[in-house]
């Protein structure tokens, strides 16, 4: 009664500090989902495959970049004790002259499962020989379903059969070809600078001859998939893989890998760390206005309690209080948040996530409420017989 | 039996001028129904008297007791479950809560005893009506006048029909007239519903009409009317 009472009574004061709380609302929302989209831009396409574990090379810091497996390697996992089901995922970085000009983009050679990948526009089904699913960010550069995509410095082409989404890797969108079109395209990737350099053996599949390439070429193209993508049979888990496993692989899901490499665990603390501090704002906002408030009707919240309310009845009406204005900012908060969103450019990392967003949320309520024990201090030293005339104590 | 029994009633406060006697050895009974004026000028202890009858203070010695019950023994939280459910309180600047109307400061009573019930709500219609302030019922305090803002006071304390009054100055910020007419109120609702009141004041005349006045002097009491 009271708290309701008193909210409709100063429309004008209580409205302005649920504005000002919905801007911190707005604020850790977009955080949340810049730190989302980050995090999806730059790891979206190793994050989300569909996989219990992930087997890189050993020594490599779960990169993708830098772990190469051998058809031995991937013989030795695929038959490891608890591997219910395993394909091969190889990964390239290329270079794609698209119809408004050139962009990165990652190469991702899958051994099987394309169904994991969720088709947007175009048609379901594995790619085909020099055929690619692509992330649809690409459109913005340009790139629609059917057309042919040329790599550079590679002489390969590769036609869009589809669009995927929410399948980037640092920043760039993800292009998804069959397991034997990647090997052929990391061959050239290794191989067709060495021949428009004038080597004779350019185009070969190895050789150790004089005139052969370089050995530390020839050791990669020995490696036919950069990581294996693992599932596990029931009640193995990724520590378990990476017992079975000698030390020459490195283990770990999907999530883990994700965030290990490209700086990025740097990245997603510097993030987090801007949403802490936007809560801590937050109930700094909400605690102090609530503790100024309580001290300035002191007086009557004396008089109320000689009256006979307990600091309990007092307490929950500031409880009350604090959780109308935070739904309010919470409306406020994600309009705002979603409005910045829509008006951002496609290429920036913006990509909300409900449940992180109902986290965030809670913790917008939780830091208020802690911000409210400044006040619970104060209800509690507010004597009641100040109600009374205080020039004769 | 009297309704309140003060006995050898002793307050000292911890001050910042050093070790304060609020009041020292104070004695006196009330009988149920009638109308006690507690003079004195200020300082005196009055206000400390009314806060340790309502049990807002706990005394350093000696007793209170209302209807046999010993208001000095109680806890923080039972004196305010005692106040809610058997005292009156009237302060001297009223203390109406600013955001809530007449009718709702009224309402606040039974709020804070768990339940505002139909019956309630017509007590506290009938209590503005009789208080001449049923045009006033949907009026904020900062809209009254200060006669009226000390009737509507006056109301809410009556609004649990309390055994006990205790009425602190009410009269100090009216004009004469008015403060006549806040006192006659006070006089009636005692004499009407056989209630008993406290009242505090400074001006001699107001107390002169209560049924037995109590006069203090640097917390003690110098004249009792019922001992003579």
């Amino acid at each position: 009664m009271l708290a309701v009472k008193e909210l409709l009574g100063s429309k004008l004061k209580f409205g302005l500090i649920a504005l000002a709380i919905g801007l911190v609302v707005s604020l850790t929302m977009l955080m949340s989902a810049m730190s989302e989209g980050l995090v999806t831009g730059m790891t979206g396409a190793k994050r989300s495959l569909d996989a219990d574990a992930l087997v890189f090379q050993g020594d490599t810091a779960l990169s993708l970049e830098r772990s190469m497996l051998t058809d031995e390697d991937l013989a030795v996992i695929s038959s490891a004790a608890g591997v219910a089901e395993a394909y091969a995922v190889g990964h390239l970085i290329v270079t794609v002259r698209g119809p408004q000009g050139s962009f990165d983009a990652h190469v991702f050679g899958l051994g099987g499962a394309f169904d994991q990948l969720p088709i947007t526009e175009g048609e379901p089904r594995s790619p085909t020989a020099n055929e690619a699913i692509v992330d649809a960010t690409a459109a913005a550069e340009g790139v629609g379903v059917g057309d042919t995509l040329s790599l550079t410095p590679l002489p390969g082409e590769l036609r869009v059969m589809a669009f995927t989404e929410s399948r980037r890797y640092i920043m760039a969108p993800a292009v998804y070809v069959s397991l034997d079109t990647w090997r052929s395209l990391r061959a050239a990737s290794l191989l067709a600078p060495r021949s428009t350099q004038g080597s004779e053996t350019g185009t070969e599949q190895g050789g150790d001859g004089a005139d052969g390439p370089p050995i530390y070429a020839t050791a990669a193209l020995a490696g036919t998939a950069s990581i294996m993508a693992v599932r596990l049979s029931p009640g193995v888990t990724p520590s378990d893989l990476s017992a079975t496993l000698s030390p020459a692989f490195e283990v770990a899901t999907p999530e883990e890998a994700s965030l290990a490499g490209n700086g990025m665990n740097v990245m997603v603390l510097a993030v987090n760390g801007i949403q802490l501090v936007s809560l801590l704002i937050g109930a700094m906002v909400i605690g102090v206005f609530f503790y100024i408030t309580t001290l300035h009707k002191s007086g009557q919240i004396a008089a109320v309690k000689a009256l006979g309310a307990s600091n309990y009845y007092v307490y929950r009406q500031l409880l009350v209080q604090i959780s109308i204005l935070v739904t309010l900012a919470t409306v406020i908060g994600v309009g705002l948040a979603l409005g910045a969103g829509s008006g951002m450019p496609p290429a920036m990392a913006f990509d909300p996530n409900p449940a992180r967003w109902v986290l965030s949320l809670l913790a917008v309520y939780a830091t208020a409420y802690v911000g409210s024990l400044f006040s619970l201090r104060s209800i509690l030293l507010i004597d009641p017989a100040t109600a009374l005339d205080r020039a004769e104590h | 039996m009297p309704l309140l029994e003060v006995t050898q009633l002793t307050k000292h406060y911890q001050g910042g001028s050093g070790h304060v006697t609020a009041l020292e050895d104070v004695s006196f009974a009330l009988e149920g129904g009638r109308l006690l004026g507690v003079l004195g000028p200020s300082g005196s202890g009055k206000t400390t008297l009314l806060s340790l009858i309502a049990g807002l203070l706990r005394p350093s010695s000696g007793e209170v007791r209302l209807g046999g019950s010993a208001v000095h023994l109680r806890s923080a939280r039972e004196s305010a479950a005692f106040r809610r459910e058997h005292v009156g309180l009237v302060f001297q600047d009223h203390h109406l809560v600013p955001y809530l109307s007449a009718l709702d400061n009224l309402l606040l009573v039974p709020h804070l005893r768990g339940r505002v019930r139909k019956a309630d709500r017509q007590h506290a219609s009938h209590l503005l009506t009789e208080f001449g302030l049923e045009h006033r019922a949907y009026h904020a305090p900062a809209e009254l006048s200060g006669g009226e803002r000390q009737r509507v006071a006056i109301a809410r304390a009556l609004m649990n029909s309390p055994e006990i009054m205790l009425v602190d100055e009410p009269t100090s910020n009216l004009d004469t007239e008015r403060g006549q007419q806040v006192l006659e109120l006070l006089r009636d609702q005692v004499h009407r519903g056989a209630m008993t009141c406290v009242m505090v004041t400074h001006d001699p005349r107001m107390a002169a009409q209560a049924d037995q006045t109590l006069r203090l002097v640097d917390g003690r009491v110098v004249t009792n009317s019922a001992a003579s």
